[in-house]
């Protein structure tokens, strides 16, 4: 079976964009990684194309604006793992001998079609009762609460670390530093979340370039390219009886499928990128991978050991908190940054000596169901 | 097309509310496992079965865990409660909680309260469900 790695990537600035279209974003996106791929378009076999809340054929919309119209295409919707989901279409593809190069990428102009706190789909119902995103999450934090003794200043440390990484982050929606205090003071949303324990409404794009082992050889920049050792996608199941809500069984199963593909296991990890939608949810996805044990994670945050420096890093792109989270582009940032950190092209946010990374993303939300879609991608330099 | 006394439930899959106001969420039971699933499932995720019945969920629980929901869509004033409750069965359902914000707490006993939730279109009260502290 062949190898598969991260030729190119590209990614837009990620924040408010009034004046642009999903589109328009995809293609800049795109061309960034074609550019940083050093190849013809031309050799481009598939392509893959995340988005959420855009108009239908956004994919092709893309294409046409970066003279690829005419190659496969399929675009992808997995709430806010569409974007990983797309990039597991080029990895299949590549695995299958279908392609030697593929395109994924993941777009969401955010802002022009949304407002305030996101529901699950409009029919389901616990949205009928009531449901918003935030509240599901902090009905998870106030359980985990419960549970571990997790503390309100434990959940902001979360937040403060993403936005100071985010500060470090030139693509990133926010730039500014913020503290404890700010955190706890920012209007409520949901209990005990306020405004800062939320991912914002973000708009922005994010595109890879991959291709096989065979291909690089031939053609590409070993030195460049970062091996992607797995691209894992679970759903979540039915529960057959009231599950735990403090432990990702999702996630957990999902990391395992991808530890196995890739040959590692959590402790060759060296860093991560989780989905951290709201702070409790980097938590939950961190104890789910099993990169630390239920119930310690807050206390490693406290003592800085997720910081850029510390013994795991955890989001140093700044994560969803705090480099925004426009839905399907999140999956495709985070291989993004991987790649980045594998390649030690991070800059300011550079982990020294990575040579292993892990992205995770999970999206979606029906009764009755754990979680919908859950993606993890292992990055191997 | 229903008759002007049955009163109107919100989601009548999952609600059904009788003519004396009383009523009850509806779910589904597996004949061959006993799992319970909310809401109804055609086959059970547990042992594939696909005759699952369609039952009346136990009134009572207790609460999972709950927010106090201060940003919402427009569809809801805020601020409310909101929970996961573990019914009997066991099945978990989420609802509003009918208890103040300061009273609330993880593992107090629930039960299931028919509410007045809107008016549909031909003026009509229509029904849902909250769960209150046992009387």
């Amino acid at each position: 079976m062949t190898d598969v790695y991260v030729i190119g990537i590209g990614m837009t600035q990620f924040g408010k964009h009034p004046d642009r279209t999903a589109a328009s974003l995809g293609a800049e996106a795109v061309r960034k990684a074609i550019h940083d791929a050093g190849i013809d378009p031309r050799v481009i076999q598939t392509g893959y194309a995340g988005h959420v809340f855009q108009p239908m054929v956004t994919g092709q919309q893309v294409l046409a604006q970066v003279g690829l119209a005419g190659i496969p295409l399929a675009n992808v919707e997995n709430a806010c793992s569409s974007g990983a989901t797309a990039i597991r279409g080029s990895y299949l593809d590549i695995l299958a001998g279908v392609a030697d190069v593929s395109l994924a990428f993941g777009t969401e102009h955010l802002t022009g079609a949304f407002k305030g706190a996101f529901t699950p789909g409009e029919d389901d119902p616990e949205a009928a009762v009531g449901a918003t995103m935030p509240a599901v999450y902090a009905m998870r934090a106030r359980r985990y609460m419960e549970e571990f003794g997790l503390t309100r200043e434990q959940l902001a440390r979360i937040s403060v670390k993403n936005k100071r990484n985010a500060a470090l982050n030139p693509l990133a929606h926010f730039k500014k530093d913020i503290t404890i205090d700010d955190v706890l003071a920012a209007r409520p949303i949901a209990e005990p979340f306020g405004l800062l324990d939320c991912s914002p409404v973000s708009d922005g794009a994010a595109a890879v370039v991959l291709a096989s082992g065979d291909w690089v050889k031939r053609h590409g920049d070993p030195a460049r390219a970062v091996r992607l050792a797995a691209s894992a996608l679970r759903t979540g199941e039915v529960e057959t009886a009231p599950g735990s809500m403090t432990f990702e069984v999702l996630t957990h199963k999902t990391a395992r499928d991808a530890y196995e593909a890739a040959g590692v296991g959590p402790e060759d990890v060296d860093f991560a990128e989780v989905h951290d939608c709201f702070t409790i949810a980097e938590i939950l996805r961190i104890e789910g991978l099993g990169l630390f044990e239920q119930g310690t994670y807050p206390h490693a945050v406290e003592r800085g050991e997720a910081d850029i420096g510390g013994r795991f890093p955890v989001n140093p792109s700044g994560g969803l908190l705090g480099k925004g989270h426009p839905l399907a582009a999140t999956g495709v940032a985070q291989v993004v940054e991987l790649t980045k950190q594998l390649r030690g092209e991070a800059e300011d946010r550079q982990i020294e000596g990575a040579r292993v990374g892990i992205a995770h993303c999970r999206g979606g939300k029906a009764a009755g169901v754990e979680g919908a879609a859950c993606t993890v991608q292992i990055l191997v330099r | 097309m229903t008759t002007t006394k049955t009163p109107v439930s919100f989601r009548p899959r999952e609600l059904v509310v009788a003519e004396d106001g009383t009523g009850h969420l509806v779910g589904s039971r597996c004949p061959t496992c006993g799992a319970h699933y909310f809401p109804t499932r055609e086959v059970c995720a547990g042992c594939l079965t696909e005759d699952l019945e369609t039952v009346p969920l136990p009134r009572r629980g207790t609460l999972y865990t709950y927010t106090v929901v201060h940003q919402s869509t427009p569809a809801f004033e805020t601020p409310y409660v909101l929970g996961y409750v573990d019914l009997e069965a066991p099945v978990r359902v989420m609802g509003q909680i009918d208890v103040d914000p300061e009273e609330v707490a993880i593992g107090m006993a629930l039960e299931l309260k028919i509410v007045p939730w809107g008016t549909d279109d031909e003026g009509r009260t229509v029904w849902g469900y909250r769960f209150g502290g046992v009387s």
